[in-house]
């Protein structure tokens, strides 16, 4: 570790004679643009070709529902918030409030969870479901926060990235939406993302390799992924 | 550690009876003195060949609440360049009154601006004591802690609500009519004539706020004799949100997607700095698992190179070569891919917590950065075919806003350039945060401080970046992908977690930060007692400390070497106005 001097007649040489005479300063830069004049062309031609987000994108929020990759102790919370237990396609959200409670915004949520009205005798007495859960994506900064909250892997990020609204309404979204937003989320990328219990995998790649855009916008050459640590396959 | 040892301070309070001694088990000990002592005491500790306490580094004011008496207490801390330390110096702003400090560093006058700002403590001697941030006639000082967070909401602005629509909006989600107080043209007006009252000319020359040349919101006022410039102010606040005021109500994992905002273009240095602060405040910061230290290191070197190639792209854009503007966001596009994929987010990036990081690297994460790496050497060699010996890069660079090492130390500058005026002042090598005591790395340092100086230094910062990334990631390679990136407390006092619930800090106070591309970030702490928001979290920008230099620089040189300056200085309003 040490100290590097840097400035003219250090490490950088004045002009010559011969150089400021011919020129060869602008020559030499000429070079450089002449060189990338025969370049393939890397900019990506938006909205025609789209470079695909990462897995790990945070993009609008979406509420996952029941299918069957939950995390082991999905159940245990399940009973703990006193929800009436999910069933295929219901939410996953158990109402506990994790999410609002980690956001540095808090006011985005608003999150309810109603008493079911059935008898007594009916097994689902005294449990609670999901009523409302309304966001207002037009106060919240994509931090991630509320995502790594959530005990039920429930509320995640997709890849949807376009938000744009003409009016303040249009960026609330309610339970119905954002679940609509999970599921086709989760169906087209889930595998990438998540594994059979809802975890972030050790294998979940950087980006997907096979995105023809983004390799251009890499030069048209792309780095080849493989493994980042000495025992990692 | 660079923090001045008890000893030290000891001695000190054998010279001067009225010297009281805060000790603190982390090592932070700070001195406190009365108001009356406080400019004598100062000067000592700047002369002193002991101790040669030169360099400024920040002046702040901590309010300790309404009941409190004496309520405010101001908070002065200097570098000393010889011995390599720091000093917190405290005292009490009995009748909301201090001295000023402008007349031994230069650098406390933006700093006591700011301070009257946000505070209302008036500074008895400043020459000009206007507001930083807020107009003239704004009648708050939003800092104290009397102030409401959310704000007097008090004008109606109803061009920001659609009425019909928004009234369809049930429950809390719907929009206050009201607003707080805006600045009218009046009060810009008033705010002007206030920041130049001994103006010259007929005519002050406006430069922004809204200008391309500025790099964000930045306003400048010119008073010219001809082409040259005799005196220059500059107005900032324009994109001022108070962090600070926003972190006292947060718990510090939550804090750190707002720094993202500060310096948009490193906000994973910003990150950086708020997290070895605070895990310096609770003690942790050693033992924090070296996975993520090298990850944390890396990462913040690659983010260095990306600010440093926005900095070269439209530098070049703005002294006419456009070519320069396209190559280097090139290159930037491919770090803000890796981002990306390692982070979840491009931009406003939010992957470092106290602690850690809050995620493992994904497959392939190490291969992509190595092919960057292994590839921006030969692209920096064509920024620097078309620049560093251009007769036109030159003239216009050479000699142009030189800053002597006098300067440094008295306006408190940090980060490159610092460096270019020779002063190796750089925390990475100074406190060794995470991995940087165990990686090879160069500091460069220039000769004469000019632009072309500063352009120099930043060029070679890349290359330096390169070589530590280079080397973290051979160090990451040998270790397992079970390794822990997130450190985890024995100690059950303490509390810490990836999502930031009920992540508590200790009873103290810290300063510590991170040599950001933009200068230091430093980030001050001070808690009464523990708790989960901090009491102050003052963020002492490099950048706004770098650009108070501006009008110095511009007097008795020609308009169009604004530009240049500016530039080379590199500010970004994010931060300056916080
Ligand atoms: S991403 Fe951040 S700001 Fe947005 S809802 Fe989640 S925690 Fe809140
Ligand atoms: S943390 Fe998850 S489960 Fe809990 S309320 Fe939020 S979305 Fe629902």
């Amino acid at each position: 570790m040490g100290i590097k001097k840097v400035g003219l007649n250090r490490n950088v040489q004045p002009q010559t004679l011969t150089e400021k005479i011919f020129f060869l300063d602008f020559m030499k830069g000429l070079k450089t643009t002449i060189k990338h004049l025969f370049r393939k062309v890397i900019t990506v031609d938006f909205p025609f070709e789209l470079v695909e987000p990462a897995p790990r994108f945070r993009g609008v929020h979406g509420l996952r529902n029941v299918d069957g990759t939950e995390k082991e102790d999905f159940d245990a919370w399940v009973k703990k918030l006193k929800i009436k237990p999910p069933e295929m396609g219901e939410t996953r959200c158990i109402a506990c409030k994790f999410c609002q409670a980690a956001c540095p915004v808090p006011e985005i949520f608003i999150i309810k969870a109603e008493k079911l009205d059935v008898p007594e005798d009916h097994p689902h007495h005294g449990l609670k479901v999901l009523s409302q859960f309304d966001m207002d994506l037009s106060k919240c900064m994509f931090c991630g926060l509320c995502t790594l909250a959530c005990p039920t892997v429930c509320i995640i990020h997709t890849d949807v990235y376009d938000l744009s609204s003409y009016t303040r309404r249009g960026w609330v979204l309610n339970k119905e939406t954002l679940s609509k937003i999970a599921d086709d989320f989760i169906a087209r990328r889930g595998k990438e993302k998540y594994d059979e219990k809802s975890h972030w995998p050790d294998w979940q790649k950087i980006w997907d390799e096979a995105d023809t855009a983004r390799a251009k916008a890499w030069d048209n050459n792309p780095p080849k992924l493989g493994p980042n640590y000495a025992d990692q396959q | 550690m660079s923090w001045i040892t008890l000893d030290k301070i000891k001695k000190l309070q054998e010279q001067f009876d009225f010297v009281q001694i805060n000790e603190s088990d982390k090592g932070f000990h700070s001195v406190e003195v009365p108001k009356e002592n406080f400019k004598q005491f100062v000067q000592f500790l700047k002369e002193d060949p002991d101790y040669r306490f030169k360099m400024f580094i920040d002046w702040t004011i901590v309010d300790h609440g309404q009941k409190a008496d004496p309520r405010f207490q101001g908070v002065l801390i200097l570098f000393s360049p010889e011995y390599k330390e720091r000093i917190i110096v405290k005292t009490w702003a009995t009748e909301e009154t201090l001295p000023t400090l402008t007349d031994i560093w230069a650098g406390a006058k933006w700093a006591e601006r700011e301070a009257w700002d946000m505070f209302g403590i008036k500074f008895e001697g400043h020459q000009n004591l206007v507001r930083m941030f807020m107009w003239e006639t704004y009648p708050y000082h939003p800092l104290r802690k009397d102030f409401p967070l959310k704000g007097y909401e008090e004008v109606e602005l109803p061009s920001l609500n659609e009425k019909e629509r928004m009234d369809q909006l049930e429950g809390l989600q719907n929009y206050s009519r009201m607003h707080t107080a805006l600045p009218t043209l009046e009060d810009l007006e008033i705010t002007q004539k206030k920041r130049m009252p001994n103006k010259k000319s007929q005519v002050v020359l406006n430069w922004g706020p809204l200008h391309p040349g500025t790099h964000g919101t930045i306003w400048f006022l010119f008073d010219m004799e001809g082409e040259y410039v005799q005196e220059c102010d500059i107005i900032i606040g324009q994109l001022h949100r108070g962090v600070e005021k926003l972190a006292e109500n947060l718990n510090v994992q939550q804090i750190i997607p707002y720094t993202d905002r500060m310096d948009y273009i490193a906000s994973m240095n910003e990150n950086h700095s708020v997290c070895v602060a605070a895990e310096k405040l609770l003690g942790i910061h050693e033992k924090i698992p070296e996975k993520a230290k090298y990850i944390r290191t890396m990462l913040a070197e690659l983010s260095r190179i990306n600010s440093h190639l926005l900095w070269l792209g439209t530098y070049a854009l703005d002294l006419g070569a456009l070519t320069m503007f396209l190559y280097t966001f090139r290159e930037r596009e491919k770090i803000m891919d890796i981002f990306e994929g390692i982070t979840g987010a491009r931009f406003t990036i939010n992957y470092f917590r106290v602690g850690g990081v809050y995620a493992d690297l994904p497959y392939g994460a190490l291969d992509a950065i190595e092919h960057f790496i292994k590839d921006f050497p030969t692209r920096l060699n064509d920024y620097e075919t078309l620049l560093t010996r251009n007769r036109i890069w030159l003239r216009r660079n050479i000699d142009v806003g030189i800053i002597t090492e006098e300067d440094v130390y008295s306006y408190g500058l940090t980060g490159a350039v610092a460096r270019a005026s020779g002063v190796p002042y750089d925390l990475r090598i100074i406190d060794k945060y995470d991995a940087y005591g165990e990686v090879e790395f160069d500091v460069p340092v220039g000769e004469k401080g000019d632009s072309y100086d500063r352009y120099l230094v930043r060029i070679e910062e890349m290359k330096q970046s390169a070589r530590i990334v280079q080397q973290c990631i051979e160090k990451l390679r040998k270790m397992s992908k079970n390794d822990p990136f997130f450190f985890e407390p024995e100690d059950k006092k303490m509390k810490i977690t990836i999502d930031g619930r009920g992540t508590k800090l200790f009873k103290g106070e810290v300063y510590a930060g991170a040599d950001n591309p933009r200068g230091e970030l430093g980030v001050y702490i001070f808690m009464p007692k523990d708790g989960i928001k901090p009491h102050r979290f003052r963020l002492r920008s490099g950048a706004f400390y770098n650009l108070q230099i501006f009008p110095k620089l511009m007097v008795g040189r020609p308009i169009a070497d604004a530009i240049t300056i500016l530039s080379t200085i590199d500010p970004v309003v994010g931060e300056t106005d916080r």
